[in-house]
């Protein structure tokens, strides 16, 4: 018998946390090339203001000092880039290039670029740049923004509106006329931010003689950053290699372009030398993107019996000055307005959205794009309805969820579903969490004056996105990714793949699902990422596509090899290919499981002895291969949170006692992985819900930009997260898998939130506001 | 940021009134100052260097004088640019009252900061420019009477 | 003006000249290319620059390189190399107690200082111990279940990950 290729499903260990264990990490931040410089940024400290008075000379002839540079001198070397895309009609944004040259258009736009020997001479010299700036009146708040006579957020558009969008079905307002109910809310979310404990780096190495530019970065997408070189630096393709090493987190915030990595790579073509940037934590939180920042008026239409009929939503989105590029900042928002009521059988749904220009840090795409703000929003509302019904969350859910068998299906907001699994993942949360002891426990409680609350939260994620996601709009963002697999002289298996590592375990799950193809352990497949010179171009790791995109081309890539290995074995051993198969290491009889010949025996003659293979025969060990989703336009998945928290109404302090999970992201590649990325996945939704925001005062001052006071989860106060799982894998793709990386992101604080706010619903407070700050919640009580 | 404070100065009004428009005086009062020139009757440029928690600079400054009455109050006025520090800007009323053989000079200040010494926190902001003020008035007074000052709070 | 320094750094006899602000993450990453220590904020409040001096973890960034002369350092590179760490090592790959790796070396660090304090830490005391240990990609679980096994094997249990 062939044993079964079972490393697909099985929590294979990574072999790359070894080394990080064993403190030999490789982070761009701990690359030093010869001759390399640092840079430093002396950045604006005024959200909006014209620039006087610029003096760099003493600075220039600072000790250390290699190079400073200015708009006048650098921007020059760069095609300015605009965050605009096609699909999105109508949206504006105007152009961005390095150095502010003489408006400074938010607290922590760079002005001057100093290159010195050390970043702490770098440093010493930006404090002898005399910058005089005379200040304007700060565009800071979004509605505010709008008011006729407001003056204009940045140079180059003709209003603040960035970008304006409407979805109506046509019996939206027929069905708010019929309903029986209708619950409304206005919610807020904060600003808050990526915080990757590495900050954002990059060490930029040109070599005049030979035009080749090495840029060694930070980032999730090294593809679309050779891309972005070559383009607006003049270059061909050809002469820039992007390599993305060990990355200290990304999240989505390290696959911008960002005007200090443009600077560092403009430098190191100009002085020809390597040229390093490292964000310190300070300028992280003035130049990295801001996430959300949303204010959200809704409604939603019931029926007598609880069955939603309609939701009605107005979504107005905070973006800084400009529009991120190449991803623009208004997809966070076209999600938020697409996903709401993603999970249930709502058949009418209007969506307004505004994306509106500030003077503020600019935000974009992190982890769970739009998700949680559309799920807080519903889910909230659901509660809202749910208690005026005087109905169970989980029986008003379990009315409105979509059924399971009642797919493909196409939401009121045009998304096309091929199968979820709500009303399963519903039934298994409600029996996972022992809901009717909690509850029970709930009421005993507040009778001592303990307030518990427990909340949930069904989601749709979306995943494995095609062309139509950012291609369609004239993004040179890659929806395929390629593979190439090489069976080595030795019999061991290599793989080079498009899709990135930062820890997810990327590479451990191409390993397995190589091995699977060729007969071998994972062990035995060595998987290079994150070099666009030694792998093949794709779109890496955005939008949980790695898993599923990724995989199924490992597989697919697996599979053209397989055909290799057995045609040639058929030739050598003489032996009708049909009757041969892989299995531990080797060509066995597809029937007898008996071993022919060892996959080590075919490099070996492949390699060293082409000779003697029959006339004709393709001695190739290589295959490549590429795959783009050509299905559903993205493999949605699903799945429900639940948050049992303990709200101290004396201090307004909310304690995280429990959180739960159950999700389906189609067939598991890799369980440990998977069920760590849902739970990290689920803190980083649990940090903004209850400590994270990026506070600004009015005159565009971010107020809280260093780690001492911008708050993020630790240990010592998160919960303990339990998981389980339904597979309904796509049809679409071979592997079946979906993505995952963003689910425990999607649905976290809004299951949080209502959970805080069935805590307080004795004391008829309500909170709608994220972060659940003590100070809000005792605001909510009536307590301040 | 508000700042309010009263210094108890052993010298007359019109003593304190001339100390306060003459520019050596200030020179010798103003913490980190590395020069002063007077530009007006008014007004003067000031290039200060400090050290705000981590963060030092030299700002480059100017003061102005409004709102005379003469020998009783006026507002000073500055904004100060400290390049990668950031920025300080600010008014601050004065007020001198006579009190036996002392000045009592009285100050509200209303002040503004932004760039790295905003993101720092106002904590940190707070009780430095408490610990300045402390020493410009240390100073100034000195410079005017050539002894150490009575603080009142 | 650099400041002659000696110093114990994972055994070795180290001797520098350091500028007086130099931070003993600097000396380490910089001089001695000990890149396992790494730099989160620069403010002691997220832990991934944690190394052992004298025997305490302390924050390398805090730390002053001239401070530090006279003393004994160990980072991640000596404690990995002595092998003092390797269950703790190894329960943190069963637990994929790690995603990025940035925070690792500060995780190893704390949690090999609260077992030699504490060798049966509880849940909450493992938490309370790595509150000034920042993690962004595990969520911390992961992490509080590796330590919890590993005290439970050195104290001869068997250290099942639940």
């Amino acid at each position: 018998m062939i044993p079964s290729k079972n490393h697909i499903g099985q929590s294979h260990r990574r072999k790359n946390a070894l080394r990080h264990l064993a403190g030999r990490g490789r982070f761009v931040t701990d690359l030093a090339l010869p001759r390399m410089v640092h840079a430093a940024f002396v950045r604006s400290p005024m959200a909006k203001g014209n620039i006087v008075e610029l003096d760099v000379s003493e600075a220039a002839v600072a000790s250390g000092v290699v190079r400073v540079f200015t708009a006048e001198t650098l921007n020059h070397s760069c095609v300015p880039w605009t965050g605009t895309l096609d699909h999105f009609a109508g949206m504006q944004s105007g152009a961005q290039n390095m150095l502010a040259s003489s408006e400074v258009l938010w607290v922590g736009h760079p002005v001057v670029m100093i290159l010195a020997h050390s970043r702490a001479e770098a440093e010493d010299a930006c404090e002898l740049v005399m910058l005089d700036i005379e200040d304007e009146d700060a565009v800071v708040d979004g509605d505010a923004a709008l008011v006729k006579g407001t003056p204009l957020a940045a140079e180059g558009i003709n209003s603040n509106m960035c970008f304006q969008t409407l979805l109506e079905t046509p019996d939206l307002d027929d069905a708010f006329a019929r309903a029986a109910h209708v619950v409304e809310g206005k919610f807020t979310f904060g600003r808050h931010t990526a915080v990757t404990l590495e900050p954002r780096a990059i060490v930029a190495d040109f070599d005049p003689s030979t035009g080749q530019l090495d840029v060694h970065h930070g980032t999730q997408t090294p593809y679309q950053f050779q891309d972005v070189y070559a383009r607006h630096f003049g270059l061909s393709e050809g002469r820039v290699r992007v390599i993305a090493p060990d990355i200290g987190g990304s999240f989505g915030m390290k696959l911008h372009v960002y005007h200090e990595e443009m600077a560092a790579v403009a430098a190191s073509l100009m002085l020809g030398r390597p040229v390093r940037f490292v964000a310190d934590r300070l300028e992280s939180f003035v130049s990295d993107i801001h996430a959300r920042d949303h204010r959200v008026t809704a409604r939603m239409a019931l029926d007598a019996e609880g069955g939603i009929l309609a939701m009605d939503v107005d979504d107005m989105t905070q973006i800084g000055a400009f529009s991120s590029y190449p991803r623009t900042s208004v997809a966070e928002g076209n999600q938020v307005i697409r996903l709401m009521g993603a999970p249930y059988q709502m058949p009418d749904y209007r969506g307004r959205l505004s994306v509106v220009f500030q003077n503020k840090v600019q935000t974009s795409q992190y982890r769970a794009v739009g998700h949680p703000i559309a799920c807080a929003v519903t889910e909230a509302l659901v509660d809202r309805a749910a208690e005026l019904l005087d109905l169970d969350p989980f029986e008003i859910r379990r009315r409105n969820l979509l059924a399971d068998d009642a797919y493909p299906h196409v939401s009121a907001t045009g998304y096309q579903f091929e199968k979820l699994s709500h009303q399963a993942s519903l039934d298994k949360l409600h029996q996972m969490m022992g809901y009717e002891a909690l509850r029970a426990e709930q009421t005993a409680l507040r009778k001592q004056g303990i307030y518990r609350g427990i909340g949930i939260a069904p989601f749709v994620e979306i995943t494995n996105p095609g062309a139509s996601f950012y291609g369609v709009g004239g993004a040179r963002i890659s929806a395929q990714d390629g593979a190439v697999i090489r069976l080595t002289p030795a019999g061991d298996v290599h793989c080079a793949i498009s899709v990135t590592e930062q820890g997810q375990g990327t590479e451990t799950i191409i390993a397995q699902i190589v091995a699977d193809q060729l007969g071998v352990t994972p062990d035995q497949v060595k998987v290079t990422t994150g070099d666009t010179d030694n792998t093949p171009s794709g779109g890496a790791t955005w939008a949980c596509r790695g898993a599923g995109i990724g995989g199924e081309t490992a597989l697919r890539a697996g599979r053209k090899l397989q055909m290799q290995i057995l045609t040639l074995a058929g030739e050598i051993l003489q032996a009708d290919q049909q009757h041969l198969a892989l299995a531990s290491g080797a060509v066995v009889d597809k029937t007898t499981g008996q071993e022919r010949i060892t996959l080590a025996e075919i490099g070996r003659i492949a390699t060293y002895r082409p000779d003697t293979l029959p006339k004709g025969s393709d001695n190739s060990l290589t295959a490549a291969q590429h795959f783009a989703p050509t299905g559903y336009p993205f493999d949605f998945t699903n799945g429900i949170q639940a948050s049992h928290v303990e709200v101290d109404i004396e201090t307004g302090v909310t304690r995280l006692l429990k959180h739960w999970v159950v999700e389906d992201c189609g067939r598991i590649i890799n369980p440990l992985l998977v069920d760590e990325q849902i739970r990290g996945g689920v803190v980083q939704g649990l940090g903004p819900a209850v400590f994270e925001e990026c506070l600004y005062d009015d005159m565009g001052q971010m107020t809280n930009a260093s780690l001492a006071d911008y708050l993020v989860p630790m240990a010592g106060e998160m919960p303990d997260i339990e998981i389980a799982h339904i597979e309904t894998p796509t049809l679409d793709t071979i592997l079946g898998a979906k993505g995952v990386g963003e689910a425990g992101t999607a649905a976290a604080g809004a299951a949080a939130m209502n959970a805080v706010n069935d805590a307080l619903r004795p004391l008829g407070a309500r909170i709608s506001q994220t972060p659940m700050t003590p100070l809000r919640i005792l605001t909510a009580l009536g307590h301040v | 940021m508000e700042l309010l404070g009263s210094q108890n100065l052993a010298a007359t009004p019109d003593q304190v009134w001339a100390a306060l428009f003459d520019r050596d005086v200030l020179e010798q009062a103003i913490p980190g100052c590395e020069s002063l020139e007077q530009t007006s009757d008014t007004s003067f440029v000031a290039v200060v260097k400090l050290k705000i928690g981590p963060v030092s600079a030299r700002f480059k400054g100017e003061i102005e004088l409004s709102d005379i009455d003469p020998g009783k109050s006026c507002t000073l006025s500055g904004k100060g640019s400290g390049g990668i520090a950031g920025f300080a800007k600010g008014a601050a009323r004065v007020t001198l009252t006579p009190e036996g053989d002392y000045t009592v000079l009285d100050y509200t200040a209303d002040v503004a900061v932004g760039g790295k010494l905003a993101a720092l926190g106002n904590r940190l902001i707070k009780s430095t420019a408490k610990k300045l003020t402390g020493e410009f008035f240390a100073n100034f007074t000195k410079a005017l009477t050539g002894e150490e000052e009575t603080p009142v709070t | 003006m650099k400041t002659d320094i000696t110093l114990t750094v994972n055994g070795d006899a180290v001797r520098e000249a350091v500028e007086p602000r130099t931070s003993l993450a600097d000396l380490l990453r910089d001089n001695l290319q000990l890149t396992g220590t790494h730099l989160g904020c620069e403010m002691g409040a997220c832990g991934a620059c944690l190394v052992m001096l004298d025997g305490a973890p302390v924050h390398a960034c805090l730390v002053l390189a001239v401070q530090a002369s006279g003393h004994k350092v160990e980072t991640i590179e000596g404690l990995n190399e002595s092998g003092l760490i390797k269950d703790l090592q190894e329960r943190f790959h069963d637990r994929n107690a790690l995603q990025c790796g940035f925070c690792t070396n500060g995780m190893l660090m704390s949690a090999q200082a609260l077992l030699s304090e504490n060798p049966m830490p509880s849940r909450p005391e493992i938490r309370e111990a790595l509150s000034g240990n920042y993690c962004r990609c595990t969520g911390y679980e992961s992490i509080v279940d590796a330590i919890s096994a590993t005290a439970k094997m050195r104290s001869g249990q068997t250290g099942e990950v639940s």
